[in-house]
């Protein structure tokens, strides 16, 4: 017993010391000292995915402009408001939310904090809300880059895509970027390609984008009529069709980010993917707060397509060269997907 | 310093037992933190500044108490509940479902009783009628358990655990479906917001500390009240620590199982109730989940003493609430929480390990979680 309060005693006296162990902090709420703080939506900070590509855009910050950063990862959405207030409160000039789940809590920080700029990766702002910027993506852009990559691809000549509900906007985009992608090939290659898109828009909001079965299943019947590439964009029911793809030998294409890096079952087939931008674009938008330029509203980020990975060798080298120009074309204008942004009535 | 005992003055008595009862529990933690010191700094971080993260986090400044007692909340009522059942003999592992319930249908008075009515409702009536409501959902899905367990012997760990995946099933469609917030912008799986005259009032301004955290504090009091003083609380436990003597002296074991089964569902649905009324307003898919499983553990710690599971409660909602700070200030991830909590459970249950290293005597005395199959 005696030794046990000798210890208790010990433990007393380091805890008393423990505020002593903290180390000095650089004060964000000084002119000099650019703080930017990312918080995660329900996940890991290396997801190989969205949070994973932010926390890297701010990454960059810190190595560029000499950025204090940090980031925390949310365990439960109830933690939301602290966890962007932790950052709020230490005066950080700028916070990166990740994720469309985050956005009525970033709009909520934005009212209390109106000091911080808030930016939104993925968070669509319906109305404007002062220091607040929502990071948005051209689909239509990422469709078209893979839409011709697998129309020239193709040796069938025929392409697929298994995409979710045509009600959400950005799929939309995806899938009609995808069309036209193909057509702009064709013009170029004087060739003709059937694409197939499917929009899972039989079934409710819950249901659409967690239908790996249907998503193989229209996969399935697209290779059947002959199709020998397969763009999968809508979550895991896009992940469905992409992993039949691969199984069945054909192209894969993945979404939003290099897919390849997170379909470890679908990564030998996997040709490419049509990716958001995410990490030049968190950097953007964080210089422009840091040069006092931050917009407001909504500001579109660039789209690009992932390496070929697995496959580098089977792309010939004019594709390649082909795909470098599309994308050059979309970045300066000179090629218009000419999808508009909401499917009309 | 010598310890005296061989005092038996009947107050030293009392501070003895107490100590007694908290010693192991506390050695526990104490062993936990200084091996969670080790893993952290095996990792290459600071456990000096990942403890202090903790405590500022947690208890530093009046916002972070209050963030500690909105975590508290649920586990101090889904602790009950499991402690309540421990109590009976009962294993409870389906509060995590009558917990989800009570929020839906708490939720589902909340926002739909004033449609339903085609008028508002005065506070005093609509959110007491909200709580009770949610206590009841809780308390049937419970009640349904104990009565197959008092007439046709199922065991109720594995009903339980079926009637969590009814729920948590049954919750999912509703959120998905006829309870959707209808509001054309969401694509979210939640409940529209619950009318005005169902939330609790806030108890400081700017702070999202509610009047839950109180009624769990009172609610402890009371449970402890029902063990302990009064003959269905005798029951309960007469019927928790040998059900044959239970029967012998006239008891209805029966009925007893079933009363006790209810309670501990009550307790769990009030828990999701008060989530909906006092903090989010809504229920919304996945806000709860894990409290129910994590109550199990804070049962264990408090070693199912209604004050023992309101200590622990505290100390788990510190742990989920100041591992924020703890991350901000050492960028270790969040996880560390998680094991430390499963440090300290795995030597609250294995107290063989604690009892060695400190060398305390075993009193004989053991915590009867349940009692076997086919009891």
């Amino acid at each position: 017993m005696k030794k046990l309060y000798t210890l208790l005693a010990v433990l007393l006296v380091a805890a008393m010391l423990l505020p002593a162990c903290a180390p000095a902090e650089a004060d964000c709420s000084s002119e000099d000292v650019f703080c930017v703080g990312l918080v995660t939506d329900v996940g890991k900070i290396n997801d190989k995915s969205f949070n994973q590509s932010a926390w890297e855009g701010v990454q960059r910050a810190e190595k560029e402009l000499g950025a204090k950063v940090q980031y925390i990862e949310t365990a439960d959405s109830k933690d939301y408001d602290k966890n962007i207030a932790t950052f709020a409160d230490e005066n950080y000039d700028v916070i990166v939310t990740v994720g469309f789940g985050m956005g009525e809590a970033t709009v909520k920080a934005a009212g209390l904090y109106p000091n911080v700029k808030f930016i939104g990766v993925d968070q669509f702002q319906a109305a404007e809300t002062p220091g607040v910027v929502g990071l948005n993506f051209p689909e239509d852009n990422a469709g078209f880059l893979v839409g011709a990559l697998a129309s020239m691809m193709s040796e069938s000549h025929k392409i697929g895509a298994v995409c979710g509900t045509d009600a959400v906007p950005p799929v939309w985009r995806f899938g009609e970027g995808y069309k036209a992608g193909a057509a702009y090939a064709d013009g170029m290659m004087g060739s003709t390609t059937e694409v197939f898109v499917v929009y899972h828009s039989d079934v409710g909001f819950d249901k659409t984008f967690t239908d790996p079965e249907w998503g193989a299943a229209t996969a399935k019947s697209m290779m059947d009529q002959g199709a020998d590439a397969i763009f999968g964009c809508g979550g895991i029911t896009g992940n469905g069709a992409i992993t039949a793809a691969a199984q069945a030998g054909k192209y894969a294409i993945g979404v939003d980010t290099d897919q390849y890096l997170t379909l470890p079952e679908a990564a030998p087939r996997m040709l490419s993917s049509a990716m958001k931008l995410i990490t030049p674009g968190v950097f953007d938008l964080i210089k422009l707060a840091k040069e006092g330029n931050f917009p407001v509203g909504n500001y579109f980020g660039a789209a690009g397509y992932a390496p070929f990975h697995d496959l580098d060798s089977e792309v010939p080298a004019e594709v390649k060269a082909e795909m470098e120009k599309i994308n050059a074309g979309l970045l300066d204008g000179s090629i218009k997907t000419n999808v508009p942004p909401v499917k009309p009535e | 310093m010598q310890v005296d005992t061989t005092s038996k003055s009947p107050s030293q008595g009392i501070l003895r037992s107490a100590l007694d009862a908290i010693l192991i529990p506390f050695l526990a933690i104490l062993t936990a933190v200084i091996l969670g010191g080790i893993i952290i700094a095996v990792v290459r971080g600071n456990p000096f500044l990942a403890y202090y993260g903790l405590i500022q986090g947690s208890f530093g400044s009046a916002k972070a108490l209050s963030e500690t007692a909105v975590w508290a909340t649920p586990y101090i009522f889904a602790g009950l509940a499991v402690a309540l059942a421990f109590k009976g003999g009962l294993f409870n592992i389906g509060a995590e479902g009558q917990l989800a319930l009570g929020a839906v249908f708490s939720a589902l008075i909340g926002y739909a009783l004033p449609e339903w009515l085609g008028r508002d409702i005065p506070l005093i009536i609509h959110l007491p009628l909200t709580i009770i409501i949610g206590m009841a959902a809780g308390a049937f899905w419970a009640a349904i358990v104990g009565f197959l367990k008092a007439y046709t012997g199922g065991h109720e760990v594995i009903n339980t655990i079926m009637m969590n995946y009814i729920a948590l099933n049954t919750i999912s469609y509703l959120l998905n479906g006829p309870m959707k917030d209808r509001d054309p912008n969401n694509v979210i799986a939640r409940t529209p917001l619950i009318a005005d005259s169902a939330r609790m009032p806030a108890i400081f301004e700017g702070f999202r500390i509610h009047w839950g955290f109180v009624l769990a504090l009172l609610i402890a009091l009371l449970v402890w009240w029902i063990l302990n003083k009064t003959t269905l609380g005798f029951e309960i436990r007469t019927v928790g620590s040998n059900p044959d003597a239970a029967k012998y002296a006239g008891i209805n074991v029966k009925r007893t199982i079933i009363i006790t089964m209810t309670l501990s569902g009550m307790l769990a649905g009030m828990a999701g109730a008060l989530e909906v009324t006092g903090l989010n307003f809504r229920h919304e898919l996945g806000f709860s989940i894990g409290y129910g499983f994590d109550a199990i553990a804070i049962a264990l710690l408090g070693k199912s003493h209604p004050l023992g599971v309101v200590l622990a409660s505290i100390l788990f909602a510190a742990m989920r609430n100041g591992a924020t700070r703890m991350q901000f200030l050492t960028q270790l991830p969040v996880d560390l929480i998680s094991v430390l909590q499963a440090l300290i459970l795995l030597f609250v249950a294995a107290d063989a390990i604690i009892r060695y290293i400190y060398r305390i005597k075993s009193k004989g005395e053991r915590v009867v979680l349940t009692r076997g199959w086919g009891g």
